[in-house]
């Protein structure tokens, strides 16, 4: 890490999750153990075996989003409404006005991922090109299918439309990028804007995760391929991080948007800060062994300059699945053993994907600077395959400046984040 | 002092050769592979044709290819084009801690199961109606849809098996910027080296759209060059006559090192990444700005972070799509930022000759720009007949031509504003 870097410190926070929708009522959940995990109600789920979800409650991005951006909403599916509306609010949360900044030093990173087509943007389509239902003629779909099609229906849907939004709206002329590597992708987002600000390409860096997953075709692929959780009958008991007990985890949706600014930066604006982003490093364990993400975790710890014993709790991705939750309590054991607790949130909301990383973060941000660390929900029967300490039950107080926030993918790729509590 | 990054290996999968040598030899050739769409029956479709990969066999790279046999050509064509750069470089054996090399690829969506998709919500849409039963949609497609290719089909997955395979446990990061990706991947890959994150990280970008909702996505944006009776001069970028992009697929990873551990091992250095410029043109979703203000800004970038004056450049790789708004927004914007020397630097559109391979444009470019430099050839753009008043730069039409310089920049401007230009250079110690 270069020395004397310029400091990254998290100067606004917009939130849209199954337990909150503005930072006030995200952090009043998670100190009231609140659980937004509840049976899926945007479509009928109940054929799928996991029909259980973290659900936005009534999220309407056309009720929220400024009116001069209104007239955009026709090209944006769920994900990245949730995006475009996450950023909206954290940049009323950071006090920036679009052109406040000027816009070659203010960019985005966006953690987005591939999002599902609605069904009936393909519907008619579908209905020309397999009339039976059975088999598909690309023939039919090209005479008679694709114009069916609207004709934005591609930019509905990709990745880095949150971004792109973004940068439309607020007039952000700075780098621009969206991450994609899963679970890791909001870590890895924050870790390359905080590379851009540390370099002095920008002073201001919009930093978001968003994924809508709660749809039939995104929901169906995940049954055939990850362990959910079968407790279908008791969804807010249903993801259980690192305990005995647990049978898998749920997915979720949401939205979580952080500005990030570089220091001097925000003290001449006499910005709010909420935290500093102290450290980072990613790095892969292949296999899913434990001394990859051990040795991410010392990098995040070193790159930020402190010890084990100056951090006050880890953040666990702690997704409640048999293999997943083993490994990571592996790979934290080596660096904390049972000293330092850990906190999983992911239990209260379900597996956001690219939202999971700052949602997951968050959590920690808000715990820092309230001093108070919320129970991890569920874990009542420790494994005895995850040789670490959790803390559950009722809120406690912090008593460290730092908290590390862990995360991974199925095939081993780890990023851990460093944040600092802000003592102005 | 800053910590420079070299490239010590290179490797591609293209439709017009499988290794950087044979990337070269045909577009100094001006050979074009763009022919109709083998991979599904596009003959209905409004665009038929694309520039594929042939004879592609992974088996070919790595022994374990069975391994591979559910995840998608773009997880493919990135272990193929890794293998070949990694050994380029003389990286593939390295004993011990490989924990400060790193990957960092740009690549789109994954494979996605066109069949299940139509029939499943086909029958769960009424005769006559335009609404699905969702429930009904759920229920067929978790039965319809192949659970391991979907496992696959995360956007993890290409990134992810790439360190997997190769043992790269450093850094990581994918990205997906459309057009400008595997550019970007090199970019910030560069940075990471740079800010000593890592010393090598195996950068670039691996992408394929030809697929069935890919040419209908593009063709109901009218992005795509229609010219189904003409498919090897339907790429024309730069010509009065362009009506489109042709789309292509593949991958390139380029391994950038830094410095001081290349020579340390005593590798062969390919060349400098000099310079990286990133903007956002925060315009529109669908068409470049006018002017091209954010591609200005991103090549100006790029030269200062070189520390070059625009005089220094002795080629600009274009991204020169042929759509009719970029090049005329590109050539506006080299005007901007090249003053008189615009007219003087010679500018190439490889993707007369290989099309756009999306997300692994940038990347290929970046290879026969750095070739260019190596053999002091530029290759041509081929299909421009017809000048186009709008585009009146020294476009290297039809021939390659005998240029020795030091320093190409190339440029990569993604689908909803996202510009990136690279700058490489000759090494000099």
């Amino acid at each position: 890490m270069v020395s004397n870097p310029r400091r990254t410190v998290l100067t606004g926070f917009g939130v849209l999750s199954p337990i909150g929708s503005t930072p006030e009522a995200f952090w009043d959940a998670l100190v009231a153990g609140a659980c937004g995990v509840r049976t899926i109600s945007l479509f009928d789920a109940s054929v799928l075996p996991c029909h259980i979800a973290g659900e936005v409650p009534g999220f309407s991005a056309k009720a929220m989003i400024d009116k001069a951006n209104r007239r955009s909403l026709n090209a944006m599916a769920r994900t990245v409404e949730l995006g475009v509306i996450g950023s909206q609010l954290a940049m009323q949360s950071a006090g920036i006005a679009k052109g406040t900044i000027p816009p070659d030093r203010i960019g985005v990173e966006f953690a987005s991922l591939m999002g599902a087509t609605e069904l009936n943007d393909m519907a008619a389509a579908s209905k020309a090109a397999a009339p039976d239902g059975d088999t598909v003629s690309y023939a039919a779909w090209g005479a008679a299918g694709l114009s069916e099609i609207t004709p934005l229906w591609m930019l509905k849907y990709l990745p880095n439309m949150p971004a792109c939004h973004t940068t439309i709206f607020y007039d952000i002329q700075g780098p621009s990028n969206t991450q994609i590597p899963g679970d890791t992708s909001g870590l890895v987002a924050l870790f390359e804007a905080a590379r851009i600000l540390r370099r002095g390409a920008a002073d201001v860096m919009v930093v978001g995760g968003s994924e809508a997953r709660l749809n039939p075709i995104t929901l169906s692929r995940h049954n055939l391929f990850v362990q959910l959780s079968k407790r279908n009958d008791d969804p807010t008991h249903a993801v259980r991080p690192f305990d005995a007990a647990r049978d898998g985890t749920v997915l979720g949706e949401g939205s979580a948007v952080f500005a990030l600014e570089e220091l001097d930066h925000a003290r001449n604006r006499n910005a709010t800060i909420l935290g500093e982003l102290a450290g980072w490093a990613a790095g892969v364990d292949r296999g899913k062994k434990g001394p990859g993400l051990a040795r991410v975790i010392r990098n995040a710890l070193a790159s930020a300059g402190i010890q084990p014993s100056d951090v006050d709790h880890v953040n666990a991705h702690g997704t409640g699945t048999t293999a997943g939750d083993a490994f990571e309590a592996r790979g934290i054991a080596e660096v904390f053993g049972r000293d330092v607790p850990v906190f999983a949130p992911l239990s209260r909301f379900g597996n956001l994907g690219a939202a999971s990383g700052l949602m997951e973060l968050a959590c920690s941000v808000l715990a820092l600077k309230n001093g108070l660390l919320p129970g991890t929900l569920n874990h009542e029967a420790p494994a005895p395959d995850c040789p670490v300490t959790v803390h559950a039950g009722a809120p406690r107080p912090t008593t460290k400046p730092f908290a590390v926030k862990v995360t991974y993918t199925d095939l081993g790729q780890c990023a851990a984040a460093v944040v600092k509590r802000w003592d102005s | 002092m800053r910590r420079r990054v070299v490239i010590t290996g290179m490797g591609v999968i293209t439709p017009l050769g499988h290794s950087p040598a044979e990337l070269f030899a045909s577009v100094v050739a001006g050979r074009t592979a763009v022919a109709p769409i083998a991979h599904f029956d596009a003959r209905t479709f409004p665009t038929t044709f694309a520039s594929q990969v042939s004879g592609f066999d992974l088996a070919k790279y790595l022994p374990d290819a069975a391994k591979f046999r559910n995840c998608g050509v773009n997880t493919k064509y990135a272990l193929a084009a890794a293998k070949q750069a990694l050994a380029d470089a003389g990286l593939l054996e390295i004993k011990g801690d490989r924990s400060r090399m790193g990957v960092y690829l740009g690549s789109g969506e994954g494979q996605e199961n066109f069949e299940a998709l139509t029939t499943s919500i086909a029958k769960a849409t009424p005769a006559g109606e335009r609404t699905a039963n969702y429930h009904a949609a759920a229920a067929l497609l978790f039965v319809r849809l192949n659970g391991p290719q979907e496992a696959e089909a995360e956007m993890y997955a290409p990134s992810g098996y790439l360190a997997d395979t190769f043992g790269l446990d450093g850094p990581f990061a994918s990205c997906q910027t459309a057009c400008a990706a595997s550019s970007q991947a090199i970019g910030e890959a560069g940075e990471m080296i740079r800010t000593g994150e890592a010393d090598v990280m195996l950068a670039g970008g691996s992408h394929s759209m030809i697929t069935p909702t890919g040419i209908t996505g593009f063709n109901r944006l009218t992005a795509l060059s229609q010219r189904n009776d003409s498919p090897a001069t339907a790429s024309r970028p730069f010509d009065l006559t362009r009506d489109g992009f042709v789309i292509g697929e593949g991958a390139g990873l380029v391994v950038l090192e830094e410095l001081e551990h290349a020579k340390a091992r005593g590798a062969t250095i390919i060349a400098e990444l000099t310079g990286y410029g990133s903007t956002a043109d925060a315009f529109r979703m669908t068409d470049p700005h006018p002017e091209g203000k954010g591609a200005i800004r991103c090549m100006a970038n790029a030269l200062a972070d070189a520390g070059l004056n625009a005089a220094d450049i002795g080629y600009i790789n274009a991204h020169g799509t042929s759509t009719q708004a970029n090049d005329a927004a590109e050539t506006a914007a080299i005007k901007a930022v090249f003053g008189a020397h615009a007219y003087k630097v010679p500018v190439s559109s490889s993707k007369s000759m290989l099309g756009h391979l999306i997300a692994a444009a940038g990347v290929a470019e970046l290879v026969i720009s750095v070739m260019a430099i190596q053999k002091g050839v530029i290759p041509p753009t081929i299909n421009l007949e017809t000048p186009d008043p709008a585009c009146d730069l020294d476009y290297v039409p039809h021939q390659a031509r005998e240029v020795r310089f030091r320093h190409a920049l190339s440029n990569s401007f993604g689908f909803g504003g996202q510009n990136i230009a690279l700058v490489a250079s000759a090494f000099k110690g």
